[in-house]
């Protein structure tokens, strides 16, 4: 690890870069700070900038916009009460309350320290971690990695809100985009229809960003646009928090920390669901739990130091695995394909430089956003008073642009419309996002691995007689049945009581 | 009797399920106990439509829960007006390239949706302007990439 750190500096002391990593936090905190953006949505836009550029900028810039995008995410919570992305829910909670009692620069303050600390320590760790977990992982063949990938998908429906068929239908239609064009190892083309364009498969930019991006835009203006949100920055005097008062919440801290780095470590899930599992232990530990809801300051820490130490966490697996921890880190391991990084194991012996810039950019950007929030504090709060009507369509037209970079082609924009009007149909529907992004970015690799896995054993019952494979296996499983398992539960308890 | 959106969408990804498993008998490798094949990825999804359609159609078929209304009318035609306005963009492009066919429709989307704000003419056509140039100076200029030239111009 020490070998690479010239290599790092060099990288991100290069003027370019550094203008790069400052301004990709910036759009990042603008895109996680308004409600209905996110961090995942400004990678997804701007990703096909990077196609131009070696891996060292390329990753320097992606991972800026994400950090910025968990990190700005409670500005809109403290705020406006709606959070900025998932990842900031719990933040609403008592962050809105205690802004509206006058004290919305401290809840900022609060913010802003709790998503420096969670992100740095959780991107240290993952340095750490990570080689080691590799290691580990050398060991593994193609009926884990096949049996890692279905826990992933199946995790998020595990939590998914709702309707348990909606998500594995989300899921489906992953896995069916992902199917298009030529298949791993036999070469059939599917889903093709003798035209050039999809014989690659479906582009991961047309396909996300016109179902995530461009289709929640259209969908939002036929709702119609609410009044702007009214942002009270008068209340917002200096940083309002004190060393005591932080150290005053090392037990809190530590404990969200190690929730969001575990949560975020698990395939599949992230930061939005960490924070509301740290919020909870937060309420149950603390000694005054009546105070929660109600702007306490321990709320706001749980929820931010959780959501942000899930970045760490979930890059583990990610660098470690090649298995993404959520959708974002999902997105990153396709556009680092793009640059030649395939992650898991092998990438620490191929490019271990680059892993291990992308540790260090998580670290330097969550300097950066810790400087830029703070001295900009009665700034940032403006973002969220850029007028819809300006902003909406300018991200519209960014999305075609970067449908366009994708493979200098208008075709692409052609088929990132087709996408729209799924994406629209699809949340008429009421299908959620998330599986679908998964089982879309993990499906080849689940392919693949599979096949390998028959091609190896000829059988189906190795991925349950291998110990790891299995208990993966069994865990996936489980996960697709637990809405099921959950919803017999409560009936049993409503039955009794 | 009035179809509930979840039972349409059931119905949909039931039909979907079964289009997708017909196409899927096409493909020349087939499926085998010892070895899955390109079928066996695309099979799993339509198996998910079908049984998730279904699952979707009668839990919906069994709720009493009233349904929200997605859209109003007037949210789908604005909703169908700008997926037309999106489409002349992408054509616009073709024919004339990014740096016409941005400000026209920039300028389009932006009154669209301003619709019962205020803004200014002005501010819509410096706004749609600036943007557009902007956004070309990026990734042009910044980063190196090409944007469509237009046939009239390319």
């Amino acid at each position: 690890m020490i070998e690479f750190i010239p290599y790092i500096l060099s990288q991100i002391a290069q003027p370019f870069n550094l203008v790069l990593l400052v301004c990709a936090t910036v759009i990042g905190l603008i895109f996680g700070a308004i409600p209905g953006l996110s961090g995942t949505l400004a990678v997804m836009l701007f990703m096909p900038l990077t196609y131009s550029m070696q891996a060292g900028p390329a990753v320097i810039f992606l991972i800026a916009l994400w950090v910025g995008g968990c990190s700005g995410s409670f500005i809109g919570s403290v705020l406006l009460g709606i959070p900025g992305s998932a990842s900031s829910v719990a933040t609403c909670w008592d962050g809105y309350p205690m802004a509206q009692s006058g004290k919305a620069g401290k809840a900022l303050a609060i913010g802003m320290v709790a998503s420096f600390l969670g992100t740095f320590f959780s991107a240290l760790f993952a340095a750490l971690l990570s080689q080691k977990i590799a290691d580990v992982a050398f060991a593994m063949g193609p009926w884990e990695y096949f049996s890692l990938c279905f826990v992933a998908i199946t995790m998020v429906l595990a939590i998914s809100k709702g309707n348990m068929f909606k998500g594995l239908a989300s899921a489906a239609v992953g896995l069916l985009f992902a199917s298009v064009g030529f298949s791993p190892i036999d070469a059939e083309a599917r889903f093709v229809f003798d035209n050039m364009y999809l014989m690659s498969g479906l582009g991961m930019t047309v396909v996300l960003i016109g179902i995530f991006g461009v289709a929640r835009i259209v969908e939002e203006y036929g709702k119609g646009f609410g009044a702007l949100p009214e942002v009270d920055t008068k209340s917002i005097k200096g940083l309002g928090i004190t060393v005591v008062e932080i150290m005053a919440q090392g037990v809190n801290i530590i404990r969200s920390f190690l929730i969001g780095l575990g949560i975020g470590f698990l395939p599949g899930m992230g930061a939005g669901l960490s924070n509301l599992v740290a919020y909870s232990s937060a309420k149950n530990a603390s000694k005054t739990p009546e105070q929660f809801g109600h702007g306490c300051p321990d709320g706001i820490w749980a929820s931010e130091v959780s959501n942000n130490a899930a970045i760490g966490g979930s890059m583990i697996p990610m660098a470690a695995l090649g298995i993404p921890g959520d959708s974002t880190t999902a997105l990153l391991i396709g556009a680092l394909t793009i640059h030649g990084l395939e992650m898991g194991p092998m990438v620490f012996k191929n490019s271990g430089n680059v892993v291990y810039l992308m540790f260090a950019t998580v670290m330097v950007c969550a300097i950066v956003v810790l400087v830029l929030q703070a001295l900009g504090m009665r700034i940032i709060p403006l973002i969220l008073k850029v007028p819809y009507h300006f902003m909406y369509p300018a991200l519209i037209i960014i999305s075609f642009v970067s449908a366009y970079v994708d493979s200098s082609s208008l075709y692409k924009c052609g088929m990132m419309l087709v996408f729209v009007v799924i994406g629209i149909l699809m949340s008429y529907g009421g299908l959620p996002t998330a599986p679908l992004i998964l089982a879309f970015i993990l499906g080849p690799t689940l392919e693949s691995n599979m096949l390998k896995s028959f091609q190896y054993s000829g059988t189906a019952v190795t991925f349950f007689t291998r110990p790891i494979s299995c208990i993966f296996m069994v865990v996936g499983i489980a996960c697709v049945f637990s809405p099921l398992i959950r919803m017999i539960i409560e009936k049993q308890k409503k039955t009794k009581a | 009797m009035k179809l509930k959106r979840d039972q349409l969408t059931g119905a949909v990804l039931v039909i979907l399920g079964i289009v997708v498993f017909l196409m899927t008998t096409t493909f020349s490798i087939p499926i085998t106990a010892s070895y899955p094949g390109p079928r066996m990825l695309p099979t799993i999804a339509a198996f998910g439509f079908v049984v998730c359609g279904l699952g979707i159609f009668a839990e919906s078929a069994m709720s009493k829960k009233e349904e929200k209304q997605f859209l109003a009318k007037e949210g789908w035609i604005r909703v169908i007006v700008t997926l037309i306005v999106i489409a002349a963009y992408i054509t616009a492009m073709t024919v004339a390239g990014y740096l016409i066919a941005t400000p026209i429709i920039l300028y389009v989307l932006t009154t669209m949706f301003a619709k019962g704000s205020q803004t200014t003419v002005k501010a819509r056509v410096i706004f749609s302007a600036a943007v557009s140039v902007i956004i070309f100076g990026i990734y042009v200029y910044a980063f190196g990439l090409t944007l469509p030239g237009g046939m009239l111009f390319g």
